[in-house]
């Protein structure tokens, strides 16, 4: 997944994610656990993620 | 009469509860898959945090809130916490936040008394900051302190950034519904009793649902345009602040979209801590005014245990954003929190920031331009548009009877 500079880390995406692959300081990072489901996609309130191409 | 409401946060909720106890057909529509906004429940390793606000209401059970929450017949209990608020001196002593007076000198109290009641009756019209009017009566370190742990734990601001007169409507609602409390179940019971409200009215809310288009007739709002269909209503308010709103429809008024373009957002840090044992072990507001950054912390789970897995406790700190550099500002945070709680185990479950496009308020306190647009039929609610004097979830309470009033909705 990729996350842009509209990023705010409020962390709902680290919630919402199912594999425990988000961590957050001040902005989203993705760690090697995550699958690219695209779950965090839908529940990022700043439209900050999109599918890594 | 049919309402259309755009987004499902908390102002969204208020006003669509409202207006479905009043006989409108009400439906609402949220981007996100769930509903509540800034003021939802997360889950979180067997937490419940939240998405924004602090799982606290400024004025608890007595306040504006709370009131309209009565009105609805949402079923919420608040639990007032007690004692409302402890202070933390420089020497690491705790006293009750009334007792703030006695830390200064006689002269300055009496002074206090005087200055204070005089100035909540003839509000400074002057745009002076609630900094500069501290530092014109009292000049005094811990006063001036204690402003910025007020403004920065409320408001999410220095007291060089709040105007003296929005500080001094808020310490008239201080005085009026005193202290905080927590809604038990959180921040997410609030919003889930809304939801039902409005569902068991007839209403409808759809979530993953975006309006793309506000439809605009002959200066009216007519409905809105979402996926590509139309849904046609009598009514549109939006839950999105006034800017966003207006990108929504073309806006001819250059006066209006002036004004809210002045709006300022504020920014905050949230960072949760579980801990084993009680880290300050009251469900007041435990203010840091000597802190780095930290302007105050509480600790939900005195009031409402099932907010932590069990035997744990969930403590929440907040501290204004001072700089640009996010990650310095949430490392100051931390380590003030280390020099608060020295002795105790704690992790740190979530480090939550808010700014820009999802700020702790689209407007911040003493920037709000009000609850009207140029167009009729659309109003805005929210925290984008809180009512004078109103701390956070307050303002967005007072924001909605503002538009409830000018739409001869009663109580």
């Amino acid at each position: 997944m990729k996350v842009d500079k509209t990023c705010v880390g409020c962390g709902q995406c680290a919630a919402f994610c199912p594999y425990d692959a988000i961590v957050v300081f001040g902005r989203a990072f993705m760690n090697e656990k995550c699958v690219e489901c695209g779950i965090c996609v839908e529940y990022c309130p700043a439209c900050a993620i999109s599918e890594d191409k | 009469m049919k309402a259309v409401i755009i987004g499902a946060g908390l102002g969204g909720l208020l006003a669509g509860a409202k207006l479905s106890k009043a006989g409108y057909e009400v439906e609402v529509f949220e981007r996100l898959p769930f509903i509540g906004g800034r003021f939802a429940n997360l889950d979180y390793k067997g937490f419940k945090l939240s998405t924004g606000a602090l799982h606290m209401i400024p004025h608890g059970s007595r306040g504006p809130l709370a009131q309209l929450l009565r009105e609805v017949g949402a079923h919420v209990n608040i639990i007032d916490s007690n004692p409302m608020a402890i202070i933390r001196k420089d020497d690491g002593e705790n006293i009750e936040f009334h007792d703030f007076r006695n830390e200064i000198s006689i002269t300055k109290r009496v002074k206090l008394a005087t200055i204070l009641a005089y100035s909540l009756k003839f509000k400074p019209k002057s745009d002076i900051s609630f900094r500069d009017w501290v530092l014109k009566y009292f000049d005094d370190e811990f006063l001036l302190k204690l402003a910025d742990s007020f403004c920065g734990w409320s408001l999410s601001l220095k007291a060089k950034d709040v105007p003296a007169r929005e500080m001094l409507e808020i310490i008239d609602k201080m005085y009026l519904y005193k202290g905080s409390g927590v809604p038990q179940g959180g921040c997410g019971a609030v919003t889930g009793a809304l939801a039902d409200v409005i569902r068991s009215g007839g209403g409808k809310i759809h979530t993953k649902s975006c309006v793309d288009k506000i439809i605009i007739d002959g200066n009216r709002a007519k409905g809105v345009k979402v996926s590509g269909k139309t849904v046609d209503s009598d009514l549109v308010i939006s839950d999105m602040g006034h800017q966003e709103t207006a990108r929504m429809y073309e806006c001819m008024d250059d006066g209006y979209l002036m004004r809210i373009n002045s709006v300022v957002p504020s920014k905050g840090i949230k960072i949760c801590l579980g801990a084993n044992e009680p880290l300050i072990g009251h469900s007041g507001v435990y203010f840091t005014p000597y802190a780095e950054r930290i302007n105050g912390i509480n600790e939900v789970t005195q009031a409402d245990p099932s907010l932590a897995p069990q035997g744990k406790h969930l403590v929440m700190s907040h501290q204004a954003v001072l700089s640009d550099n996010l990650e310095e500002e949430i490392n100051i945070g931390l380590s003030d929190l280390k020099r608060l709680f020295p002795e105790k185990k704690y992790e740190v479950l979530m480090v939550q920031s808010y700014s820009g496009g999802w700020p702790v308020n689209r407007a911040s306190s003493g920037t709000e331009i009000g609850n009207m647009t140029p167009v009729n039929d659309l109003y805005i609610v929210g925290d984008g548009a809180k009512g004078k004097g109103g701390i956070e979830v307050e303002g967005v309470a007072l924001g909605v009877m503002n538009v409830m009033r000018e739409l001869g909705v009663s109580s």
